[in-house]
């Protein structure tokens, strides 16, 4: 979804019903984000720990933080909006209570990777835990970014002060979102309990997304769970049958050749 | 942090059992990793099998069969290291949000895949956390759909952290939890106080009590002390030897049976204990039977009814306190009283004073004068009298066990819950309405006794002829 730049004081021009849909828009994108980037986090420390990881999570951690810059201008100035029918307002309020439940996400995961990176640094890259990753998170890395791909040329060697200034990056970014929280808390009151959700999100919760990958999914899963006669021994299984039939054609043909020239 | 490193370095040990292993995501196996902390830090496989079971129950290890059971198993049973994102040590607060969002991502991968104990908790984070839901539900297919990125063994790997992190952060029941730490401590002992103007009365309070406090010189404490160990040593089932035997090792019960509380006959041993001190004789209720029998024929049986009913009023509810209080003047204190007991005029005068408005403690100087008086005089001729003697002869000295190790097993098959602490109330409350009964005869023994010593004799009637 593309980012639509809402500058501040816009709601005269802009109609409220297109100011909530962009908003809605954008806090959907904010909150895709955010599941990204933490799906990149917990891959920090770990075997599969890279520049191209470290890369990819600052350009995610980047996008979050303007996705919520302006969403913040956004729905700040909508909800101090006094004339603000009063539909609309629920409907600001519901998509206020998800930013500031995506910021909060988004802050704790932000000092998990300030710390985590702090302890594992990439220039020892002997001592990150091995936890049975192969892949990177290039794909993850995509989709936060909305882009159909990564071109990255990954820096081969580690520049000494690349990391310190990572860090400093970090830490000015952690605050710059702690002012940014104060400040929302500050200038809008939400009262988040009295906020009535959508829908019937009973405890049914949502519909299954799809069922055949998750049946795959928990079959392999539960293989897991007894890894006995190892199942992925299938494979030389597949190529041991495989050989045998091609044995047996060759045999056929050359009995069907013996047959024909005697 | 010390810890972390050697997981680190032994990250990058492993065998592949198997030619197929390769290709599967990167395991250990128990075995291995016993192995490597006994090299590692010269223990011996006991102790590095209880500390390899704490890093799985904290979480930085984690089994992939039997997930619910958080130990380690010392054979081929495998465990992958567990991601730093998820590990417990920088104590990030585990939040309810993300539980929330973990159940609704299983429920949308597969419905009804929750189990009761996670359904429980599903509903109740609903209830609790209905304004926030359409973000939960929102996060939570975003965070899968994040996940369907990745290859599928890697997915798989991810759904196991995930998994691991949640078995230990919200224990299913049945699984022992190493969160469990007690309550938060409102003032961390380790940090630096403030240094107040109270902080400042606090420790001038401290010293002034301390120089008050009085002293014993430390060769009278520490010769009591020795004396002590002296005496109790031959009887410490831990610096000597226990008979028959100790049932916590050879699951052989008949130590407790034999010293049950009422039991008939008692052991040599209990018996030699009730000789150390009168405190010891009370305090087991076979030496506090005996040492009643005794005093019954001696016909000085109040003293320790008197006591017992104090301790019944100390310790007893509070309700029927008052009501307590009051029989018992009425039994033993009050002029006239069937089971007088003999204390000074003094301590007289204030318990009557103090049972005006009676309270636990009203009691408490008749009840030591009582027991000064108990443990002077008949606690020396308890331990010269026949009834004791007679104990003492029919004590038994059980023989010592001798379990081999097949019988040792067979002990542990057969173990079984002991009685019901339901039950054993209930036998104590039979002893008591056994004792109350018994106490009539000898109520009205004492009675005519002390009729007896007042009258003069009775003259002997005339022969008649």
């Amino acid at each position: 979804m593309p980012l639509v730049n809402n500058k501040v004081g816009d709601d005269c021009t802009v109609g409220p019903e297109k100011a909530l849909v962009d908003g809605k828009a954008q806090v959907d994108s904010l909150i895709k984000v955010v599941a990204c980037h933490r799906h990149l986090a917990s891959c920090v420390g770990g075997c599969t720990d890279s520049l191209q990881l470290r890369d990819e999570l600052r350009r995610t951690r980047e996008k979050a933080l303007t996705l919520a810059g302006s969403i913040c201008h956004h729905l700040t100035s909508h909800l101090r909006n006094k004339s603000l029918p009063e539909g609309q307002r629920k409907e600001m309020e519901l998509l206020w209570v998800a930013f500031s439940s995506s910021l909060e996400l988004l802050h704790v995961d932000l000092c998990k990777v300030f710390n985590i990176s702090d302890i594992f640094s990439l220039a020892n890259t002997v001592a990150l835990v091995q936890t049975g990753l192969q892949g990177g998170g290039s794909e993850v890395a995509a989709r936060a970014l909305s882009l159909p791909d990564l071109n990255l040329a990954p820096n081969p060697t580690l520049p000494a002060g690349l990391e310190s200034q990572e860090r400093s990056t970090m830490e000015q970014e952690i605050s710059h979102m702690d002012h940014m929280i104060e400040d929302m808390e500050m200038k809008v009151n939400v009262m988040r309990w009295m906020v009535e959700p959508h829908g019937p999100h009973g405890p049914q919760g949502a519909e299954a997304l799809s069922s055949s990958d998750s049946a795959s999914l928990a079959m392999f899963s539960v293989d897991e769970e007894q890894p006995g006669p190892p199942p992925p021994c299938q494979r030389s299984r597949i190529s041991v049958l495989l050989l045998l039939v091609a044995v047996v054609l060759v045999a056929a043909t050359l009995s069907v050749c013996i047959i024909f020239f005697t | 942090m010390t810890i972390r490193n050697p997981l680190r370095d032994h990250g990058q040990r492993y065998r592949p059992r198997i030619a197929c292993l390769k290709k599967l995501q990167r395991h250990t196996v128990g075995e291995d990793i016993i192995t490597w902390l006994v090299d590692r830090f010269q223990m011996d496989t006991q102790e590095a099998r209880s500390f390899g079971s704490m890093l799985v129950a904290l979480g930085y290890i984690y089994p992939l069969q039997d997930h619910k059971r958080l130990v380690i198993k010392p054979d081929a049973s495998l465990y992958r290291f567990q991601t730093p994102y998820f590990w417990p040590t920088q104590q990030w607060p585990v939040e309810d949000t993300d539980y929330a969002i973990y159940l609704a991502k299983r429920n949308i991968r597969k419905k009804g895949i929750l189990e009761l104990h996670e359904q429980e908790h599903y509903n109740r984070l609903h209830k609790w956390m209905n304004h926030k839901w359409d973000f939960i539900v929102m996060q939570a297919k975003e965070q899968y759909r994040a996940a369907k990125e990745r290859k599928k063994p890697d997915r798989v790997v991810f759904d196991c952290q995930e998994r691991a992190y949640w078995v230990v952060h919200r224990p299913p029941p049945g699984t022992v939890s190493a969160m469990d730490y007690g309550l938060d401590r409102l003032i961390d002992p380790n940090a630096d106080e403030a240094k107040t103007p109270d902080f400042y009365a606090r420790i001038m309070i401290f010293t002034q009590q301390s120089i008050m406090r009085p002293r014993v010189k430390s060769s009278v404490s520490i010769g009591a002390l020795v004396k002590y160990c002296a005496t109790y040593n031959s009887h410490d089932p831990f610096l000597s030897k226990c008979l028959p035997s100790n049932p916590w090792l050879t699951d052989d019960v008949t130590y407790w049976t034999l010293n049950m509380p009422y039991v008939e006959i008692p052991t040599k041993m209990r018996v030699e204990r009730w000789t150390f001190s009168f405190a010891e004789l009370l305090s087991d209720p076979r030496g506090r039977n005996d040492f009643r029998l005794f005093l019954k024929k001696e016909f000085s049986g109040e003293n320790l009814a008197f006591w017992e009913g104090c301790e019944d009023l100390k310790w007893g509810e509070a309700a029927t306190m008052r009501e307590k209080a009051e029989h018992i003047y009425k039994t033993f204190l009050a002029r006239g009283a069937p089971r007088w007991i003999n204390i000074d005029g003094k301590t007289m005068e204030i318990t009557v004073k103090g049972l005006k408005h009676p309270h636990r403690y009203v009691l408490d100087a008749a009840q030591t004068h009582i027991y000064m008086l108990m443990k002077k005089d008949s606690y020396g001729r308890y331990q010269k009298s026949p009834v004791f003697k007679e104990t003492v002869k029919k004590a038994i000295c059980p023989e010592e066990h001798h379990f081999t190790d097949a019988q040792l097993e067979q002990n542990s098959k057969k173990r079984r819950p002991s009685l019901s602490p339901i039950i054993l109330r209930q036998m104590e409350q039979e002893q008591r309405a056994k004792m109350a009964a018994n106490v009539d005869i000898t109520q009205v023994m004492s009675k005519l006794s002390k009729q007896g010593k007042e009258a003069p004799p009775p003259p002997c009637p005339p022969p008649k002829k």
